[in-house]
């Protein structure tokens, strides 16, 4: 059995690239079949943020990205409340329908349930 | 420079093979694409062609093989969306050589 | 299960170690390496932070005595070694890169 992955996102989407290395170690790990999960955290959950435009700076389109994440088998998607709280998102109103909204220690709980984690 | 002549075009390719540029594409660019793979573009070919498509369209990148089963398998039906028929109809290599005649980039998650 | 989060970025002007602090678990450890050593320096909201909770809290010998950070004795300073050992002690390490 493989082991299992999560990826902790915690950049936002425009500023560099630590948005969109998360998200390549997730679409990797999931065309391979990996049991794989993704948490948007701090400032990584502006990637979630509503009616982004990523052709304003002429980029890939990181959101339309993420909406590809089931059809990679990825289905376990979670974003921190508090961090979206925080940043005056509205968690019914977020970017990734699947991705689910976690309380402080519910990440506590989800971090234990895989075998390996990396923060980006 | 690699280039593709179609009708009295030349389409300017990547090393392999791979439109440089995505605008280029059309079905005689791809019909043309797939002569060069000794491949004759049936229905069952062209079907495939517009969903990597509208995956692109999409999700703005170009599915690697189990994507693209699934995505096919919930468009046209698991009698099409699965690995024997998809790599039938592309020499054993579907996400790597439709994405090719579908005019989308290289995928990058194929490995 | 327990994880070891290493911290290597300066707790001032960035969040990790909030957001860390947030999300340990009771079996957790902490382990400051490089900048984040300077969230010992005392009377900081960071080193209130820290010694407001029980928790398991290592830091990187050399980096703290580089920077003249005096390690309180609620934490517990290690070497190269020691961070080795303390990594195979727990099922996983995140590190916050």
């Amino acid at each position: 059995m493989a082991k299992s992955l999560l990826i902790i996102s915690r950049q936002a989407p425009w500023s560099g690239p630590g948005a969109r290395e998360a998200l390549d170690i997730v679409l990797a790990g999931g065309a391979f079949d990996l049991p794989i999960g993704l948490l948007f955290l701090d400032d990584g959950v502006f990637q979630l943020a509503a009616r982004q435009n990523a052709k304003a700076l002429q980029q890939k389109d990181l959101s339309a990205n993420l909406q590809a994440l089931p059809m990679f088998g990825v289905e376990e998607l979670f974003a921190c409340g508090e961090s979206i709280a925080q940043r005056g998102l509205d968690p019914h109103a977020l970017a990734l329908e699947e991705a689910r909204v976690l309380a402080s220690a519910d990440i506590t709980a989800l971090i234990d349930r895989y075998d390996q984690v990396i923060t980006l | 420079m690699n280039a593709l002549t179609v009708g009295t075009r030349a389409i300017e390719l990547d090393k392999d093979g791979f439109l440089v540029d995505l605008s280029d594409w059309s079905n005689d660019v791809a019909s043309a694409l797939a002569a060069a793979e000794d491949i004759e573009l049936t229905a069952e070919h062209w079907e495939v062609l517009e969903l990597l498509r509208s995956f692109y369209a999409e999700f703005q990148l170009s599915p690697a093989t189990r994507p693209l089963i699934k995505y096919t398998a919930l468009k046209l039906g698991p009698e099409k969306g699965n690995s024997l028929h998809l790599n039938r109809l592309f020499k054993g290599t579907p996400a790597k050589l439709a994405a090719k005649l579908a005019g989308l980039p290289k995928p990058t998650n194929c490995l | 299960m327990s994880t070891l989060h290493v911290l290597s970025h300066s707790p001032f002007g960035d969040e990790r170690l909030t957001s860390c602090l947030r999300i340990l678990g009771n079996d957790d450890a902490l382990l400051l390496s490089g900048d984040a050593a300077y969230a010992l320096q005392p009377g900081t909201v960071p080193f209130t932070a820290l010694s407001a909770r029980r928790l398991s809290i290592y830091v990187l010998v050399e980096d703290a005595e580089a920077r003249g950070i005096e390690v309180p004795d609620w934490a517990c300073a290690i070497d190269y070694p020691a961070f080795v050992e303390l990594s195979i002690h727990h099922d996983k390490v995140n590190s916050w890169l």
